[in-house]
């Protein structure tokens, strides 16, 4: 009889932690809880002075391993990046020239451009936590004016979107998780698309081809696009191609973009406050 | 509140600051161990699966709160391999040397697997790709080794207090 009792006690207590878990699982998945928010920004709260403890601890022992492993490189490494630099220089000569138009005709059209974003410069705190994502924490948050969906970036290009904010760090979901995409544009051929991530690979490939016939050559630049309903500013720097085909059956040509910054090696992120919150309502 | 559930609670904490804090840093071929499944595994040979399922349960609802992916989720799949891992050592398990490793292999193969399908069911569709078998491959190897020390910390936490016994033991 004691043994009936404690089975029909057990069943009941672990058919209510299924019950609960799958509630909470959609829940969550749906448009999100007001509730469940609140809780996550608590529990980021708690943590994140413990995590910049932790990462201030880290920091000289990823220095030493990194310097470690990348000494016997870091000679090839400093040629390749003078070659890089001397191309990079002609290509922004020429981007410049170009980009003399572009803020006449930005104006025109009224859309957004990165100088109407103000920034916050944070510091990356940790990484994902999980196994299956592809996101940083850093240490600004909504006391500091941060929202959900403001883009990120570094010196070198974009960096990602916030995902979710607390009051003192913030979530960024990074450029390369399969589950951002984000509007680009070829910065030859003004082909747009949108980048397209898959898990463990950590260069992208531009889908939904404006332009289904579109050549690109390595080491095109690859920003945002510009459009009014763009979660990101235009012209942010997002990568370079790194590899064009299309084979005779393909409706449209894979491109892979190799993204601009080191997601794997972040210190400090600017983040953008855009749309700017405290900007007039534009086209009004 | 008894002394075994502030020392289960003490557990939570230090597993949920370790994962959120020390092992992102600690990331190998892009994959962290589930320090908070593995305790659960640890619970449920420890205390049984309904103690286990219940310590998953708990442990995998403080960790979804730094995830991305739905509440509930890890909470759903940390209960479910832990009561699984429960039940399978009550018949067949002797206690070995290598126990804890293998137990934390088991329990980390197990609970991705579970985690990416159910998450996948749930909407998370991206989970299922051909890369998250390396991560839960690697995962589950490192969980073998956190099991060392995970498995004697929630041993400690779970000895049950004099005149007390955990509910579903």
């Amino acid at each position: 009889m004691a043994v009936y009792r404690r089975d029909t006690r057990g069943r009941f207590l672990l058919t209510a932690v299924i019950v609960s878990s799958l509630l909470l699982i959609t829940i969550d998945s749906g448009n999100g809880s007001s509730a469940v928010a609140s809780l996550r920004s608590t529990a980021h709260n708690i943590i994140s002075p413990v995590q910049s403890v932790v990462n201030d601890a880290f920091q000289p022992l990823r220095d030493v391993a990194g310097g470690i492993t990348t000494y016997g490189s870091l000679k090839n490494q400093n040629d390749a990046l003078r070659r890089q630099i001397s191309d990079l220089r002609g290509q922004l000569r020429q981007i410049r020239g170009v980009g003399n138009e572009l803020p006449e005709l930005e104006k025109l059209l009224d859309l957004p451009t990165i100088a109407d974003a103000t920034g916050i410069v944070a510091r990356v705190t940790a990484g994902a936590p999980g196994n299956f994502e592809r996101t940083v924490t850093i240490d600004k948050g909504s006391s500091q004016g941060l929202r959900v969906g403001y883009p990120v970036v570094t010196g070198d290009g974009l960096v990602g979107t916030i995902t979710q904010v607390a009051g003192r760090s913030a979530t960024v979901t990074l450029l390369d998780s399969p589950t951002l995409g984000v509007g680009v544009r070829l910065t030859t051929s003004n082909t747009e698309g949108i980048t397209v991530a898959k898990a463990g690979d950590r260069n992208l490939t531009i889908g939904f081809l404006s332009d289904s016939n579109v050549k690109a050559q390595k080491g095109e630049l690859v920003l945002t696009s510009a459009s009014a309903s763009e979660a990101f500013p235009p012209d942010i720097v997002v990568g370079t191609v790194a590899g064009y085909s299309k084979a005779a059956q393909d409706l449209a040509p894979t491109i892979t973009v190799a993204p601009a910054v080191n997601l794997d090696d972040l210190d400090f992120v600017k983040v953008l406050r855009f749309p700017d919150p405290t900007a007039a309502p534009r086209g009004g | 509140m008894g002394l075994r559930r502030i020392r289960l609670v003490l557990v939570v904490i230090t597993l949920v600051v370790l994962q959120t804090t020390v092992f992102t840093h600690l990331r190998v071929f892009d994959a962290v161990p589930n320090l908070l499944l593995v305790a659960a595994v640890a619970m449920a040979y420890d205390s049984g699966p309904l103690s286990g399922a219940l310590f998953g349960f708990a442990g995998g609802l403080c960790i979804d709160l730094f995830l991305t992916t739905p509440l509930g989720l890890s909470a759903l799949t940390y209960a479910l391999t832990a009561y699984g891992v429960g039940v399978f050592q009550g018949g067949v398990i002797r206690e070995t040397r290598t126990l804890a490793p293998v137990l934390g292999f088991v329990g980390g193969i197990v609970g991705s697997i579970l985690f990416v399908v159910i998450g996948g069911i749930a909407g998370r569709g991206e989970l299922f790709a051909l890369h998250n078998i390396q991560v839960i491959v690697v995962s589950a190897v490192y969980d073998a080794v956190v099991a060392y020390a995970v498995f004697p910390f929630v041993r400690w936490a779970a000895k049950t207090d004099v005149g007390r016994a955990w509910p579903g033991r």
